[in-house]
């Protein structure tokens, strides 16, 4: 396979805050079409990675940068560079409607400078209404199975509201879309919009970063697997090798010994991770 | 994916145009200019809605959709009113500059405070911005060479625009019009993707910032523009009155026009100038209640606060739409 | 700086402010929120109590307690018809709470213009004696009480707070409303008590207050913003934080426009509510938490 464009870098990236270090020395690489998992139990450090590269929290050292660039500052010149995200509770203004909602991410590169906010406020007053906004919020919708655009967003489901929110990610045409838990409350219809949206990134030649605890769906979407613990990095490679390997037996169950799993797609521990360990 | 369906709310979001709004409030203008007539107590009366409604709309914006209280308002009426006062009285210039340069420092202030403000909000927000408040009426009487002090300045030069000069009746349309376009203007915002970004940094910051808006700068650019709105209503008001004074706006005012929205309805700009019409009643034009008239309004916005949240539009709109739903005898859904 | 008739005025001050940031401070420990209604209920006290004597010719203690009364009648009324409906209804939401509390202010000082009038009314002493002089310092009856029972209140709080069974509750629910409840603590009877014990504070505040420069009905916002300073700038770390905040501010107050002139005393407030509030909200006192 030829070698793609690095997308994305993160070398040395360390977090830590009164006593707690939440990651230490995380390096990784995001090619271009790539899609990289990111695993690991709870307080492993995933969402803190997410956050740091998203600009969402300032890193305690370590650096980034995309496509060549250093990526610095607050989370929104970081967004404008081309990062996207949805969080792990979703942030959706829920006296809006879904429509609204998916339009934040499709109108917020409009309104990027304080000179195109003030005239953006007026232009609004004089012209509220683009339809060219509403076809690409339908066929972002249509792409991700969402309807009743015209509900407010607070009477959604938890899964319908994680779609909602990756909609509005891709609104922003990102080169990197950071995904963290958007499985979490999701029928098999929204798995399989959210990973069509994926598969759309990828061919488009952008990046993914994908965070979730259910480890046999991720290493089903992905190209390559990070596995975290207790904020280093405790395996980085091809998803299947990590689901057979010794790392992911310590880390998920906590010893080497009693190897249950054979090789192949790892079925009996998985599906059952989050009630094992805390 | 299951769709949820509540029966009485279903809530379906408004029409883009803001048109309804505009011809419902144009109106309701007409017919209060109609009982008008030439009557000069009752002219008072509107300008003072005016005022009021501008005052209130100024706070729209930053308060109403980006959810910060900044209670320096009577601040901004008085920026707008002693810009019309100074340029009479100390500049040869056209009045009409007034209303320009009134709403520009308004802005400007709104931008300095906003910055030196900018990590506090709520609580804190609120007793800096009426402590910033009472130091601005302080300053009024301390610099007495420039704005005449506990006086005030008076006397002011006619409004000449291109020869023609408008007489009280005609001034008053004039601002009665400006209120109905200030409204309307701020009701397409609200309903445009500015408004959008604007209303979702109330509660979500977090998605705002991470879609690539800067919200600190948006919430500054909120603020100025609702302060040059309560200029020009300080600027109307002045011009109109003939005279101001440091005591011309108060922090009462102050807090009238937050409780504007809420007794008029927080969903739409046209809210705010419906309660301004309602407090103006009560307060000024009841001759029964005389000077309980204010108790009164008081008492009614914390009966609203517990009852009625969104105010006498927002409980109107949920009759109307249970009124609705119960005539088209809505399936029940699941 | 060294002229004692003025420190005095600003001790005196100091206390005033001092008991009004305590009791903005209990209700900040009881309750979780900013009272702003705290200056209108002294200013019921003193403004109702100098009616009562002036309209009525009752005595100074007997209109005293009534005015007190009343005052505790607004205090329940805030808490138990809008502030607890209000902050259920929105839950963590500042702002409802914020808006619900200036609507409480505002229609009690709407309320005291009604029936009391709206020009100011001289204060009156609840006990007069001879002024005091210490060396070239006259001290009037009325500033020797406040000082006087405004450091007896921070005593009996103080102690109230440490050794009583309700004080230690209290202090429970303000480390942590949640876990109060968990633990089945009576945190709604905890906040009634703390809304009573701060209305009564407050309304004895405005009385002792008001013979200094009398009282009127709108008397009571400028009191609120200096007594929320002065708990602000004293911290929350020790009920005798509110104490040091308040004679602050009365510095500032006092000596302020002595040597700027006029206003000054409202640019000195402003300067420090933006200093303390961005820098340093947690105020002078910051209680550490125990490990």
């Amino acid at each position: 396979m030829a070698e793609q464009e690095i997308l994305l870098v993160g070398r040395g990236l360390t977090k830590r805050y009164g006593g707690v270090t939440a990651l230490s020395n995380v390096d990784f690489e995001l090619r271009a079409g790539e899609v990289l998992g990111l695993v690991g139990p709870n307080g492993a450090g995933k969402t803190t990675l997410v956050d740091l590269i998203s600009g969402a929290q300032p890193a305690t050292a370590g650096e980034l940068m995309l496509r060549g660039t250093k990526l610095t500052g607050p989370a929104s010149r970081r967004a404008r560079a081309g990062l996207a995200r949805t969080f792990q509770y979703p942030q959706l203004a829920l006296e809006l409607s879904v429509r609204d909602n998916l339009l934040l991410g499709r109108a917020a590169r409009r309104h990027a400078t304080p000179w195109q906010m003030v005239v953006r406020a007026f232009a609004g007053a004089l012209r509220p209404h683009a339809p060219a906004d509403d076809a690409a919020i339908q066929e972002i919708a249509d792409e991700l199975g969402i309807t009743g655009l015209d509900r407010l967003a607070g009477d959604l489901t938890l899964g319908e509201q994680r779609l909602v929110e990756v909609g509005r990610a891709l609104g922003q045409d990102p080169l990197v879309l950071l995904l963290d838990e958007p499985f979490a409350g999701s029928d098999a219809r929204g798995v399989e919009g959210i990973a069509e949206v994926i598969r759309t990134v990828q061919r488009r030649g952008h990046g993914v970063i994908l965070v979730d605890h259910n480890v046999d769906l991720v290493a089903s979407l992905v190209d390559r697997i990070m596995l975290l613990d207790r904020g280093q990095v405790a395996f980085n490679g091809d998803p299947r090798e990590c689901l057979a390997s010794p790392e992911m037996q310590r880390v998920y169950f906590g010893s080497d010994i009693d190897d249950e799993t054979g090789e192949g797609t790892g079925d009996a521990p998985q599906a059952e991770v989050q009630d094992v360990r805390s | 994916m299951t769709v949820k369906t509540s029966t009485v709310q279903l809530r379906r979001s408004e029409p883009r145009s803001g048109l309804g709004g505009l011809i419902l409030g144009a109106i309701a203008a007409l017919l209060i200019l109609l009982w008008v007539g030439s009557n000069g107590y009752k002219q008072t009366l509107v300008m003072s809605a005016v005022t009021y409604a501008l005052i209130a709309l100024g706070m729209y914006v930053p308060y109403l959709m980006a959810g910060s209280l900044s209670m320096a308002y009577s601040a901004y009426a008085g920026i707008g009113g002693y810009a019309v006062g100074l340029i009479s009285t100390k500049t040869g210039l056209p009045m009409v500059v007034a209303w320009i340069i009134g709403p520009i420092v308004a802005a400007v202030l709104a931008v300095v405070l906003g910055l030196v403000t900018s990590r506090l909000s709520g609580f804190f927000l609120a007793a800096v911005t009426l402590l910033f408040g009472m130091a601005f009426t302080a300053f009024l009487i301390d610099a007495e060479s420039i704005t005449g002090g506990s006086g005030g300045l008076g006397n002011l030069r006619p409004l000449n625009l291109l020869g023609w000069t408008p007489t009280p009746y005609q001034m008053m349309v004039i601002s009665v019009i400006i209120v109905c376009l200030t409204a309307f203007l701020l009701d397409r915002m609200r309903l445009s993707p500015w408004g959008v970004i604007v209303r979702t940094m109330r509660d979500a910051p977090r998605a705002v910032e991470a879609a690539g808006v800067r919200v600190p700068v948006l919430n500054l650019v909120a603020l100025a523009i609702g302060a040059a709105i309560a200029a020009v209503g300080g600027a109307l008001f002045t011009y109109t009155a003939g005279s101001i004074t440091p005591e011309t706006f108060t922090l009462n005012v102050v807090f009238l026009a937050i409780f504007m929205p809420l007794i008029g309805g927080s969903g739409t700009p046209w809210g705010a100038v419906a309660g301004a019409v309602i407090a103006v009643e009560l307060t000024l034009n009841f001759p029964a209640l005389e000077t309980s008239g204010t108790l009164l309004l008081a008492l009614g916005v914390l009966i609203i606060l517990l009852v009625a949240p969104h105010g006498v539009i927002g409980y109107a709109d949920k009759l109307r739409t249970r009124l609705w739903a119960s005539l088209r005898k809505e399936p029940h859904g699941g | 700086m060294t002229d004692l008739q003025l420190w005095l005025s600003a001790v005196e001050m100091g206390c005033f402010f001092g008991m009004l940031a305590l009791a903005y401070h209990l209700i900040y420990v009881g309750a979780g929120f900013f009272n702003f209604a705290i200056g209108p209920y002294a200013m019921m006290g003193g403004l109702c109590t100098s009616w009562l004597v002036i309209t009525y010719d009752l005595g100074v203690w007997t209109a005293a307690t009534i005015s007190v009364i009343v005052t505790l009648i607004l205090a329940i009324v805030t808490e138990l018809g809008v502030v607890r409906p209000v902050q259920k209804r929105s839950g963590s939401g500042e702002l409802p709470a914020l808006v619900a509390v200036a609507a409480v202010l505002f229609a009690i000082q709407q309320l005291a213009g009604y029936v009391f009038g709206y020009p100011t009314l001289p204060g009156q002493s609840l006990a007069t004696f001879g002024p005091v002089t210490i060396g070239d310092v006259t001290i009037q009856p009325s500033s020797v009480l406040m000082i006087v029972i405004a450091v007896v209140t921070f005593v009996v709080t103080a102690f109230w707070i440490r050794f009583t069974r309700t004080g230690r509750l209290l202090r429970a629910v303000g480390d942590s409303n949640h876990a109060a409840a968990l633990l089945g603590l009576p945190v709604n009877r905890i906040r009634l008590i703390a809304f009573l014990v701060a209305g009564f504070i407050a309304a004895l505040a405005g009385i002792l207050f008001a013979p200094k420069a009398g009282v009127h009905s709108l008397s009571g916002l400028a009191w609120s913003l200096s007594g929320f300073l002065a708990m602000v700038v004293g911290g929350t770390g020790s009920v005798w934080a509110p104490l040091l905040g308040g004679m602050l501010l009365g510095l500032v107050e006092v000596f302020l426009p002595y040597y700027f002139g006029g206003q000054a005393h409202v640019y000195g407030m402003l300067v420090i509510a933006l200093i303390f509030f961005a820098f340093k909200p947690q105020g002078l006192f910051v209680r550490t938490v125990r490990a």
